[in-house]
Parts: C-alpha cells; structure tokens; sequence
C-alpha cells in the first residue's frame, strides 16, 4: 500500500482523533489515548502489519509521555509507526497484548523505566531493573548517579591544581543542562 | 487473525551441558575453563579457546585446574547468578576478568544497572584490560595467573 | 564451547598471523610527554573519565618578569580498567602526545595495576609503530 492509500484507509477506518502524516516509509500516526486499541487493531486487521516491531517510551518532560510503537507490513512492505502522549502524573495506557503477545516485554520495560502502567498486562513484573530498584531511569530527571557523584577529570583547567570553586566552570559532556556538580 | 502465543522456554534437562572448554595444557595436565560469556567479550574467549591448544602452557601447576572467567557486562540483575555459577566452580579455582566491563563497568560505569566490576562480590585473581581483549590477551592474562606471565 | 574428551577437540586453525598484528591495532595508548601542553582536551573528550591529569602552571625561564607562563605536567595516568579503546583522546589531542601501540600483553593482579601512570605510558612509546610510509599507496 502506497502511503496515500495508507492514510486514506486511516481516515475512513479511524476515529478523527487520529492524525495520520504519510512519510516516504508508510504512515505515522498520532493517536489519542482513548483510540490507542482501536489504532493498533486496524494496523494489524485493516493495514496488514503483522509484525510487531517495537513499542518504547518517550519523556516529553512538561507535555508528559508518549508511548510509540512501531508495526510493520511484510506483504505490504510498509512502516507503521503509532504514538500517543500520556499525562504526566498518571500516564496510564491499555496494553496491546491483546493484540500482538510479543508486546508483553517491551510493555514491562517501558512500565519500570517510564513509570506507565499497562491496564490488563498479562505479567507487568520488571523486565531488566533488578529486584528493588528504585525510580524510573530513563525519565528525564532520573540522575546518573555516578556521573554525580565522581569528579570529572576534565574539570580542572589547564595548569590548575583544583578544580576552581567560582568563575566559569566546565559540565562534563553528556550531562543535563543546567546541572552543576556539587 | 487472533493472537498467537509465544512458545515456552524449555527448561534444560539433565544432560545438557554448560559452558565448560577442557584444554589440553600439555604433559597430561589439563584446564579447565569455565566462561562466563554475557556480552561481546564471549566472542573473544571463544576465538582463544579455539586458538589455544596449539599455545597451551607447557605444565599447569597442580593447585590451579579451574579458572573461571566472567567475560562481559555484568549486570546487577545478572549478578547473583554469575556469583552462583562462581560458587559452582570446583575448588581449586581461580577467577580471571576479562575485558573492562568485567574489570569495572568499562564503557557503562556510569549506568544505573551495570555492577561496576565483577570484583565487587567475587574474588578477581587476574584483570585482563581490553574492549574486547584480544584472544591472545587471554592466553596472556592465563599466563599471568600461572605464575609465569610477563611481569610488565 | 561444549565440554569434549581431549581427543575430540577440534583442531586449532594454522596461525600465521598471531605474531603480526595489523600496525593501527588498538592495544594500548602510549603518551609523549615532550608533545602534552597539558590542554586537557584528552580528559574531557574521554566518555569513560579515564584519564587523569595533575599539572600546574610556572613561569618559562628566561621571560622576562616571568611573564610568560607554561602549563607543567604533574601527572598524566591512564586506567585501563575502564578505557574502552575508543581512541577519542588520540583524535583529540592538538599535539600528537598520544599514539595508539599494537601491545595487548599488560594484564594485572590488581585493578590497580591496570592504571599506567605516566613512566609506563612512556615505555609504551617504544612499542609504537612508526606511521606508514605516505608515498604507498599513491599512483
């Protein structure tokens, strides 16, 4: 299917809630919480894409998170790729292993790093993160520990014996803006 | 179509063998290497082991016959079951680390589920530095822990 | 990798080349301290936080008032523990201080033992091989 065809059967088989921008690959969609099944059900049924790619989480800091999946079409030979955007103190989302079962895992670990609970998740036990592990390490505001807490060897200015407690002081690359070592 | 559900793992029967390499050290001793292969390092491990017995030590000296090497990242969800397959080691045993991932975190120090060395809760008799080792660099960390490496 | 009697071992392949590593191979970093102006570009560039340099600064000798001054290298240590042979530092240094050496053979006792301070970065600059002839390779 053509990505004009693509996003013709969106239109006509997808509530209008559903944005639909055709790419040179197939087709990405933006999709409300509430129409996240419904999408994904007409992607396998209605565009073919049997093969489940992958489905991870975005954090999109003030506007919350997005959860995007990734479909694929091998008869079709299109892409599909679906993303929704979860209010920050609650993001919550229906699991589509309803629809696709290899999407139990990737749903486990998008549940222990992002924090999103998967409503009817068969097993939503963590996946990676060892038993106790505490937070949720790829929200933007998780701290790498140990960057904190180890001083930066490049900190220190050419010729200088210490670190300079005040004037311009160089953040090692890599770390959040705004972020000053202690 | 409906959903189709992945198959079961299968639980590994009696018989099934782990990852053990039996070199042949030459004079009728022998060595034996327990490789805990978990990421690219393994690769490498493998390629010595399969280069070595051309290289082998000339004698093994009686107390050292088994060395077990952690080759790899070690995560902390991992961690107690490399300590495990540690404590599994027949005596008498020594512990080679390879690659810097092993030695200390290497390149993933700084994640939040890497163990920064596999030092931090088994006993390391020899570090071999790399990313990965060369094959050789194993041979040579071997020699290392049989007394009679280069003392560089 | 499975476990066989020694009798069933697979041959090891002929190994001709083990003796001749290819001369841009990524063993060990060694360090030409006569080329480091102590810019510090090697440890900031370095994503493992690996190499540790000490320094300070001293006047040159014969400026006038001492004005002029240079950067001194106090200590210049690599750890090898957690260098993961990306060569980033190697690229990055403005003066040639640092070489890349085909020398894989340093393993340790120690995690200590895996930091090179800067006397052994030193004797790995024997090891360096010497660049390729430029004129190869053209025509």
């Amino acid at each position: 299917m053509t990505p004009a065809e693509i996003a013709a059967a969106v239109r006509d088989g997808l509530p209008a809630g559903v944005a639909c921008e055709p790419d040179h690959r197939g087709v990405a969609l933006q999709v409300p919480p509430e129409h996240w099944l419904a999408a994904v059900t007409f992607a396998r049924d209605r565009l073919d894409c049997t093969f489940f790619d992958w489905l991870t989480g975005v954090d999109e800091q003030a506007a919350g998170f997005a959860v995007v999946v990734h479909l694929y079409s091998l008869t079709g030979r299109h892409h599909m790729l679906a993303r929704t955007l979860l209010a920050r103190p609650a993001p919550v989302l229906p699991t589509v292993t309803g629809i696709y079962r290899g999407a139990a895992w990737h749903e486990r670990e998008t549940a222990e790093m992002f924090g999103v609970v998967f409503e009817g998740h068969p097993y939503p036990a963590p996946l990676l993160l060892p038993a106790g592990f505490e937070g949720h390490p790829l929200r933007k505001d998780f701290p790498l520990a140990a960057r904190a807490a180890l001083a930066w060897p490049g900190a220190k200015e050419p010729g200088e014996r210490e670190v300079p407690r005040t004037g311009r002081r160089l953040a090692p690359p890599g770390m959040p803006e705004g972020w000053q070592p202690p | 179509m409906a959903a189709v559900d992945l198959p079961a793992p299968r639980p590994a029967g009696a018989g099934t063998d782990p990852e053990i390499a039996v070199l042949d050290a030459g004079q009728g001793s022998q060595l034996r290497v327990f490789d805990a292969g978990l990421a690219c390092c393994a690769v490498e491990v493998a390629a010595a082991i399969r280069r070595w017995q051309a290289q082998a030590p000339a004698t093994v000296p009686a107390p050292v016959r088994n060395v077990f090497v952690v080759a790899g990242t070690v995560t902390d969800k991992l961690a107690p079951f490399v300590l495990a397959a540690y404590q599994q080691t027949p005596e008498p045993r020594r512990v080679l680390s390879f690659g810097a991932c092993a030695n200390s975190g290497g390149p993933y120090w700084d994640s939040y589920c890497v163990t920064k060395g596999v030092d931090q809760f088994i006993p390391v008799d020899v570090y071999v530095p790399g990313c990965p080792p060369r094959p050789e660099a194993l041979l040579a960390g071997v020699q290392l822990l049989l007394g009679r490496g280069p003392a560089r | 990798m499975t476990a066989r009697p020694p009798e069933a071992r697979v041959p090891a392949p002929a190994d001709a080349d083990a003796g001749k590593l290819p001369p841009r191979s990524r063993g060990v970093i060694a360090l030409l301290e006569e080329n480091c102006t102590v810019c510090m570009l090697c440890a900031r560039e370095c994503p493992d936080w690996c190499i540790y340099i000490e320094s300070h600064k001293e006047p040159v000798p014969g400026s006038a008032h001492g004005r002029r001054v240079r950067n001194v290298l106090d200590r210049f240590a690599i750890d090898f523990s957690l260098c993961m042979y990306c060569g980033i530092c190697i690229e990055a240094c403005p003066y040639d201080a640092l070489f890349w050496s085909p020398e894989f053979s340093y393993a340790g006792s120690s995690i200590a033992a895996l930091t090179h301070e800067q006397g052994r970065l030193r004797e790995w600059m024997w090891e360096v091989p010497l660049p390729p002839d430029p004129e190869l390779g053209r025509g």
